[in-house]
């Protein structure tokens, strides 16, 4: 549905993107993980066009938005982290405004979708007086409103309270559930990227070093929790048979070792083995170890 | 049927803000002093002794149209620019400086359509605010002076001399004057416009064409560069004068505004070429 190939871009000469391809499936969440500066909004601004990438493109679903930006764009959706509204306007003023950049107001289009993100009470205030939690349902509403297959969210979550977070990552599985939409993801709330994504990219200096599922990435058994004595000496074994100690009480092995081979040289060794269990790593785990620079494990 | 939504939609906007409707209100308060001035009696003596002079008559020409010729005559070219440079200025450039701008571009409505949108808006705020003024003008003056008398028309700098006895010969020729300032004025938002397009602050926008403006005005006025006035912005956009001359010079008004237009086309131009080839980081 969202194919980036190949962008590159560079800023006064510094790369901001190298070489970044990703594909978005239709009715995927993907998320786009990084540090600041990793290139995720720059990404982001290719595929809406404010950003004129030096090389590559992206194409929605078969259109190029380097080609096409107009057509391309019909089927999107956006929120940004702190929308800039037009705040001496009403909020339904703002969605008047800007449906007209999309082809047209349709009042009772609106007001369903006023009614979906619950802001129908303060829609006709001015958006100055709104919170932080209502200028994202406003958002929500404007980019609802088009009819998107694709919704892009660019730190969509950023300064919302728990309860705000909890609602908005309900409303977007909701989406995809209920009408298949496509969504990219960007943020750097980790936890909420394992929760709502399918797959995820993690972006460090303008490059993909990693992409695959939030399922591949929990499965993978090759980190364990452990409980050797003494752990000097577990340490290194764990170390000469190839492995590495993550932190007291964790280690992880090489796809290729088997445990149960270790736990032989243990034994043998004398080594009292109180608990070695397969460790289910979160999307954490896996971002620390690649921003932290132990290269790719993909 | 779309572009007559989206240009609501930002004319919406324009007069949502403040800034808009303060050249209103200045506007207003300048014509009041005018008209105060115009009661004083030093003032009544002084154009009774002009108007005798070029064998007037005070009774006929000191009137309602005369007063609104003067206050648009004295006003347009100091006071207004302030408000259409603030106005254009601010269209483009204070959408980017306040994040707006990329709400709208994540929508499908290319950079070229989005400033013919902009620029209809701030053209549009250009002529009626020309047409506000002569009409808030008139409306003062005939409260002042009431509405009978003719029209009284003296433009030393474009060398216009004409007086129209007739109320309607007057106001007829006073209205086409304000479309010709409001045509003239476009100019101005089109310099603002332009660098509004450009990467740079709404403010420093506003300054720089205001400067460009005081300064072609002050070059015009050097008796070096009279050979060469016709060359100058300001001149050219003072062409709406000529239509106040008893035998209107048409190839005069017609070279003019032809040079303004060809003027506003190209600094749309560079503005859109500007704004099209920059980056809009999210």
């Amino acid at each position: 549905m969202l194919v980036a190939s190949e962008l590159s871009k560079k800023f006064s000469g510094k790369p901001a993107l190298s070489g970044v391809s990703f594909h978005v499936k239709r009715g995927e969440i993907y998320g786009l993980l990084g540090h600041n500066g990793a290139g995720k909004s720059t990404s982001l601004g290719v595929i809406l066009g404010m950003v004129m990438p030096d090389s590559g493109d992206v194409t929605i679903d078969g259109i190029s938005v380097l080609r096409d930006r107009s057509r391309a764009l019909r089927k999107v959706g956006a929120i940004f982290e702190s929308p800039a509204f037009y705040d001496y306007l009403s909020g339904w003023d703002n969605l008047k405004i800007l449906m007209s950049y999309s082809g047209g107001f349709d009042a009772t289009a609106a007001r369903s979708v006023v009614e979906r993100v619950g802001l129908s009470r303060r829609i006709h205030s001015k958006v100055r007086t709104y919170s932080h939690g209502m200028r994202q349902r406003l958002a929500l509403a404007q980019a609802l409103l088009p009819e998107p297959e694709v919704l892009l969210l660019d730190e969509p979550t950023d300064g919302l309270d728990p309860e705000g977070i909890k609602w908005f990552r309900e409303f977007i599985l909701k989406l995809r559930d209920e009408r298949g939409m496509t969504v990219l993801f960007n943020s750097h709330l980790l936890a909420e990227v394992e929760l709502m994504c399918d797959r995820v990219a993690i972006l460090r200096e303008g490059k993909r070093v990693f992409e695959g599922s939030i399922g591949s990435i929990q499965d993978d058994t090759r980190f364990f929790e452990v409980d050797f004595e003494p752990w000097g000496i577990a340490c290194g074994l764990v170390h000469s048979a190839g492995g590495e100690v993550r932190a007291v009480g964790r280690i992880s092995l090489p796809a290729t070792m088997d445990p149960a081979g270790l736990v032989e040289t243990l034994v043998h060794a004398g080594v009292r083995i109180r608990g070695f269990s397969p460790m289910r790593r979160s999307l954490e785990d896996l971002y620390m170890e690649i921003l932290n620079g132990a290269g790719s494990p993909n | 049927m779309l572009f007559s939504q989206q240009l609501r939609g930002e004319l919406r906007k324009l007069f949502a803000r403040p800034r808009t409707w303060m050249g209103y209100g200045a506007f207003i308060l300048m014509e009041a002093v005018i008209l105060f001035v115009y009661k004083l009696d030093r003032s009544q003596q002084y154009m009774h002794a002009m108007l005798e002079r070029n064998g007037l008559d005070f009774g006929t020409y000191y009137s309602s149209l005369s007063i609104t010729f003067t206050i648009m005559l004295l006003s347009m070219f100091l006071l207004g620019s302030i408000y259409f440079a603030l106005v254009a200025g601010d269209i483009v450039a204070k959408e980017n400086e306040d994040g707006n701008l990329r709400m709208v571009f994540a929508r499908p409505i290319s950079r070229l359509r989005l400033l013919l949108v902009k620029y209809a808006a701030v053209s549009l705020y250009t002529f009626t605010f020309v047409f506000f003024v002569g009409v808030s003008g008139y409306a003062m003056a005939v409260a002042a002076v009431g509405w009978k008398g003719g029209l009284f028309v003296m433009e030393p700098k474009m060398k216009v001399f004409a007086a129209y006895p007739d109320w309607w010969e007057g106001a007829g020729r006073l209205a086409m004057s304000a479309g010709g300032i409001g045509v003239s004025m476009i100019t101005l938002s089109s310099i603002a416009f332009m660098f509004s397009c450009f990467k740079i602050k709404p403010a420093a926008a506003t300054i720089v064409t205001l400067t460009i403006l005081f300064v072609d005005m002050i070059l015009q006025s050097f008796p070096f560069f009279k050979p060469y006035e016709s060359w100058f912005i300001t001149w050219r956009m003072s062409a709406w004068v000529f239509i106040m001359e008893q035998q209107i010079s048409w190839p005069k008004i017609v070279e003019s505004y032809a040079f303004l237009l060809g003027l506003n086309v190209t600094l749309f131009t560079l503005g859109w070429i500007s704004f099209q080839s920059r980056d809009f980081k999210t």
